[in-house]
């Protein structure tokens, strides 16, 4: 004798089984009485829930239907998140609190050395102007600039080294 | 010549509508008695039933055609009454009324069943109640393929498309939930 039959039971009672799962299920049900008598209990009470098939509370269609619009017409005016307006007091709490992230970031990086990088690309862009970088001499003995005199005397010195 | 729902259902897409109109007078009575199948109270179903119909309206240029229009709507309904269910199972529980008129209604004065004598009659009424009862109790699932099939008289192969799973899973929600009824039945035989 096959295998009994479980989920294949239900199919079987609807007349939804393939032909051949279809005749496996009949010729184990002709050989087993269990089988054959839950087949019969099932088929019963699948009858019997489809007999008895609770019933809602009526519907006033023509309410439903006017509601249903008035529901629609309320999701089409409805922005979507992103677009809809902010409110005042909110704007003004992220921009505040953007302006004090922001402030934090900048003390932060003056600290931690960032702001070292930060006056040295500046040193190079002003020696770029200044055309100091091009009169490598010059770059090289900067601490001489620190000397007053040397200062004074240095369009002298160079009309000097060029001679 | 009435329109087909596929049809129908592509003008709604391109926003008419008069075709989305036809389709809700067509789907109304059967959407709203599934919702209430399934999330068991007029409101709600009333709410669940009149968003899928929002979601159709919304998502009607997303049908596809492969499958037939009522296969494709039952899936947005029965997706939103099962998530519906999900949201609200602690809430109905702790809530249920016993009393509750709808809860109470005659399933035999609506459907009656061949004449009887009157204390069979009787039993027999318990028993389809505490029936239907022990349905909206199943897992959600189970919930849902009982009420396709019984109700509905979707075949597996539909009520596997309304689902997202395959006809042997569905075969396998429908025994358990047909094993866990006929415990019930035994039990109120029993009583």
């Amino acid at each position: 004798m096959a295998a009994h039959p479980d989920t294949e039971l239900i199919p079987y009672v609807h007349g939804e089984l393939p032909a051949p799962e279809r005749e496996r299920v009949a010729q184990h049900l002709r050989e087993c009485l269990d089988c054959r008598r839950d087949a019969d209990e099932l088929r019963e009470l699948l009858d019997d829930l489809g007999r008895a098939v609770p019933r809602p509370p009526d519907v006033h269609w023509g309410g439903y239907r006017a509601e249903l619009r008035e529901k629609l017409a309320a999701h089409r005016t409805r922005r979507a998140w992103w677009a809809r307006p902010v409110p005042l007091t909110l704007s003004a709490s992220l921009a505040g609190l953007l302006l004090v992230v922001a402030f934090l970031a900048v003390q932060s990086a003056r600290q931690s050395g960032t702001g070292a990088d930060f006056a040295s690309v500046e040193e190079a862009a002003i020696g770029d102007r200044l055309g100091l970088l091009e009169q490598y001499q010059v770059v090289e003995r900067l601490d001489l600039l620190e000397e007053f005199d040397l200062i004074s005397d240095l369009d002298r010195l160079a009309a000097e080294r060029a001679g | 010549m009435e329109l087909s729902d596929e049809v129908l259902c592509r003008r709604a897409a391109e926003h008419d509508e008069a075709a989305f109109d036809a389709l809700v007078a067509r789907y109304q009575a059967r959407a709203y008695r599934l919702a209430w199948s399934i999330v068991r109270n007029a409101e709600d179903a009333r709410d669940v039933s009149q968003e899928a119909f929002i979601r159709l309206y919304q998502s009607a240029g997303k049908f596809d055609g492969r499958s037939k229009f009522s296969t494709w709507f039952y899936r947005i309904l029965v997706n939103l009454c099962l998530d519906h269910r999900r949201k609200h199972r602690w809430w109905t529980l702790w809530t249920r009324d016993e009393s509750d008129p709808e809860s109470e209604e005659s399933l035999l004065d609506r459907q009656p069943a061949p004449a009887q004598n009157p204390v069979d009659a009787i039993g027999r009424e318990r028993t389809l109640k505490r029936l239907w009862e022990a349905v909206g109790r199943l897992a959600p699932q189970q919930q849902a393929a009982v009420i396709l099939q019984v109700q509905e008289e979707l075949p597996t192969r539909e009520i596997a498309a309304v689902l997202k799973c395959s006809e042997a899973t569905v075969r396998v929600h429908l025994h358990r939930a047909v094993s866990t009824l006929r415990k019930t039945l035994k039990t109120t035989e029993t009583d």
